[in-house]
């Protein structure tokens, strides 16, 4: 009797001081690849992770994959107010913490934050024609989406650290609303799930949602890196009866043929000819879809005249490098060609990634040829490098190596 | 029984001697007409846009003299070899873009750019060896427009550029459709398929712009916006369905983009640009919604200019889709249109506001070049 009044009242005493603890989250030091300077390396330094505010989940990164995006905004000296920013949007990691108001995953799930949203709630998610957010809508936003809107990230000496494209994950830990976060149902190897945070997803969604590749089709890929590759995979996966790559390195023919490559151009092979001459008279007068993979006015050009008259689609997934307009011929445009353009592929984040999982899973889907590289985390700089070069298609960074 | 082998026929024709002059009534001997051939005797023909620009044309492509017009209605005088689509007396628009119903694309639901014989502006003979079938008084060849100058009385087309219509309709009424009306109302119906409750910017309400104003209307759209600097368009325009209206000139300082994003919560579903100006264009594309937005050019570019887009806004969802002859069909899509006609499912009526006889075709010029017109008809035998 005794045994268990004294037990009713240590455990009246204790648990909820015990449940304060263990619920309440707190800030976490830890270490992030900051660029404070456009172009110069990334200093890892200690930096202060605040708690998840209400909508908002902490993370744990396992791994990320550098981008081509990433470096264009981190070379970008025309924004000074841009730095000091932690960069990194291609990852996957496990669950932290969670603010309030998060019921759709809990601590301890593997996740991918993802730079486009999905509130699930608005005209834009509801529809099926679009994949962006009408309440979160893409933009380059340096703090949250939404509540204070601020930076979760300070530095040692106190001050804010943006964030990049609601991500930032070349950090140790990272806060991301819910909205960007897409939990993983079955288990896949955390390097090749990442890529479906971003690149792999931007060019297979481009193939299988924003151009809708009929089988049987001529495809041509202006530019094969991982975005351009995964177009080509997503091709393949439609069913197209050819698929062009063009680019100036003529190693990326044999990777590309992994993914279902039949054709290479080396556009500086091509003599005085313009891409688009050579291209039509490969195909007869034109593919039926080109897909633009670098973010390069000039070339979204030459895909547009490379595409066929009467049904041709250009389908732009590059960022143009210098925000540099598209210009086309404007008597072409009358023959019935179109330009679309997507981020993610065209793909709902929480919808249609993981019908991608499924699809690696059922080996429907070839992830693991995009991998070239592996580093630790305080090697994140040579990642950079490779890319720089052309080396690499994508290397995957371990945090905890 | 054996046919009559037709000869050379002795007829008035509008004939253009130099760029921006006025053309001149003269007579033509037009040729019989050859194999794949047909020879139409034009009723009536209006006068479109796209006269007037290549008309004021003083550089390649343009080659003179040369007979305009190409949005008409006749009636076949005589055929050539091989031809057994249409017969002698046989109610005929002559189109200025092919349908072979053979190759690839005229087999294809999706393309209406007819690959065996293509569409090029700059063509100044038959589509298929390129001579002309006309001569003028003094035995000089006199060129083609568009494969079917119909600015006279009788013009030879190929049979790929004709349509069997019925003879029961006025044709004034319905000559419109073989290029205006069809352009912008099959731009609504066929390229875009404004689905119903859309959202609907119409950037310039000439002819193509009210068609596709009309064709909004029949697609059951919610709201149809049209912009133009006249402001009696509104009265015509609302009549075919426009809903609001935005004079350019009456804005201040806001870009028209400006204007419709705000009117919208964010831009119109679909976006028309049936003028031909690379700026206006972009502005078209610029009031289109992110997301699903869809820009839909139908102008040819009066300059030949390029047409320039932001690269970065196009990543978020939008579309940009050109197309000739508003993705129609001729020989499909025109009896299927004239039935709608018939069924009071669109109006034709409200786009002829004046006509003329063919002396005085120059006035139908002056009409459209000052903004006074939608269509003017020319009737080739008064």
């Amino acid at each position: 009797m005794w045994k268990l009044i004294h037990f009713l009242i240590t455990a009246f005493l204790q648990s909820p001081k015990k449940e304060m603890e263990d619920k309440t989250p707190k800030p976490i030091k830890c270490k992030a690849a900051v660029c404070r300077v456009a172009g110069e390396r990334l200093q890892i330094e200690e930096v202060v992770v605040a708690p998840p505010q209400r909508y908002e989940v902490r993370i744990k990164i396992i791994c990320t994959s550098l981008c081509q995006t990433d470096i264009t905004f981190w070379r970008m000296k025309e924004l000074p107010g841009l730095f000091p920013i932690i960069l990194g949007h291609e990852a996957v990691g496990v669950v932290e913490s969670v603010g309030e108001a998060v019921e759709e995953v809990a601590v301890g799930d593997t996740v991918l934050p993802v730079f486009l949203a999905e509130c699930g709630g608005c005209a834009g998610c509801g529809s099926r024609r679009s994949n962006e957010c009408s309440v979160l809508p893409f933009t380059m936003r340096m703090g949250m989406p939404r509540g204070d809107e601020a930076s979760r990230f300070t530095d040692a000496a106190g001050g804010p650290v943006h964030h990049f494209i609601s991500v930032s994950s070349f950090v140790e830990y990272t806060v991301v609303d819910v909205a960007h976060v897409v939990k993983l149902h079955k288990p896949i190897p955390p390097a090749k799930a990442a890529l479906l945070s971003c690149g792999i997803s931007t060019g297979v969604g481009g193939a299988w949602k924003t151009a809708d590749v009929e089988p049987g089709s001529t495809v041509a890929i202006f530019g094969l890196g991982a975005v351009g590759l995964a177009a080509a995979e997503g091709a393949r996966m439609q069913g197209a009866g050819r698929i062009i790559g063009v680019d100036v390195n003529p190693g990326k023919f044999e990777i590309g043929k992994k993914f279902g490559i039949t054709d290479f151009v080396n556009s500086k092979e091509i003599g005085d000819r313009s891409l688009s001459e050579v291209i039509k008279e490969m195909t007869g007068g034109g593919a039926d879809y080109c897909f633009e993979c670098v973010g390069l006015a000039s070339l979204m050009a030459d895909a547009f005249e490379s595409s066929r008259s009467g049904w041709g689609k250009t389908i732009i997934l590059g960022a143009e490098k210098h925000g540099s307009p598209i210009s086309v011929n404007s008597m072409e445009i009358l023959r019935g060609r179109s330009i679309m353009g997507a981020l993610l592929g065209g793909m709902k984040p929480k919808t249609d990634i993981p019908i991608l999982m499924e699809k690696y899973i059922r080996k429907e889907l070839n992830l693991d040829d995009f991998i070239t590289h592996e580093v630790g985390f305080e090697d994140i700089n040579k990642a950079f490098e490779l890319l720089e070069e052309g080396k690499s298609i994508r290397c995957t960074i371990w945090m905890d190596r | 029984m054996a046919m009559p082998f037709p000869e050379p026929i002795r007829c008035k024709a509008a004939v253009c001697r130099a760029a921006g002059e006025p053309l001149l009534i003269e007579e033509v001997v037009v040729a019989p007409p050859r194999a794949h051939e047909v020879r139409v005797r034009i009723i009536c023909s209006s006068l479109c846009y796209s006269d007037v620009a290549a008309w004021r044309l003083r550089v390649f492509p343009t080659v003179f003299p040369r007979i305009f017009g190409h949005e008409a209605i006749g009636v076949v005088e005589s055929v050539g070899e091989e031809v057994e689509e249409v017969e002698v007396g046989d109610t005929v628009m002559p189109v200025f873009l092919a349908d072979c119903r053979d190759c690839v694309d005229c087999r294809s639901e999706r393309s209406n750019m007819c690959s065996r014989l293509p569409f090029r502006a700059q063509t100044s003979g038959m589509p298929r060896d390129g001579t002309t079938r006309f001569t003028d008084a003094a035995g000089d060849p006199v060129h083609h427009f568009l494969a079917v100058s119909s600015f006279s009385q009788y013009t030879v087309v190929d049979v790929a550029n004709v349509v069997k219509v019925s003879s029961e309709m006025p044709p004034e009424k319905i000559c419109v459709l073989s290029c205006g009306f069809s352009t912008g109302f099959g731009a609504a119906w066929k390229v875009a398929n404004v689905d119903p409750g859309a959202t609907v910017a119409v950037f310039g309400l000439g002819t193509i712009g009210l068609a596709v104003v009309e064709g909004a209307r029949v697609q059951g759209a919610g709201r149809i916006i049209g912009v133009d600097l006249k402001p009696d368009k509104f009265e015509v325009g609302k009549r075919l369905g426009l809903t609001d209206f935005i004079n350019p000139n009456d804005i201040g300082d806001r870009s028209i983009n400006e204007v419709i994003k705000e009117m919208t919560n964010g831009g119109a579903d679909y976006c028309f640009e049936c003028i031909g100006l690379a700026s206006l264009m972009l502005e078209a594309y610029r009031s289109s919604r992110l997301g699903w937005g869809k820009t839909i050019i139908l102008g040819v570019e009066k300059n030949m200019s390029p047409i320039t887009f932001d690269s970065k806004e196009i990543l978020c969802g939008r579309t940009i889709i050109g197309s000739a002859f508003g993705g129609l069909k001729s020989k499909t899509h025109i009896p299927i249109l004239i039935d709608k006609y018939l069924n009071k499912e669109l109006h034709l009526d409200e786009f002829v506001t004046h006509e003329v006889g063919l002396d005085e075709i120059n006035k139908a010029f002056e009409l459209l070049i000052e903004g006074k017109c939608i269509r003017c008809v020319i009737w080739m035998d008064k």
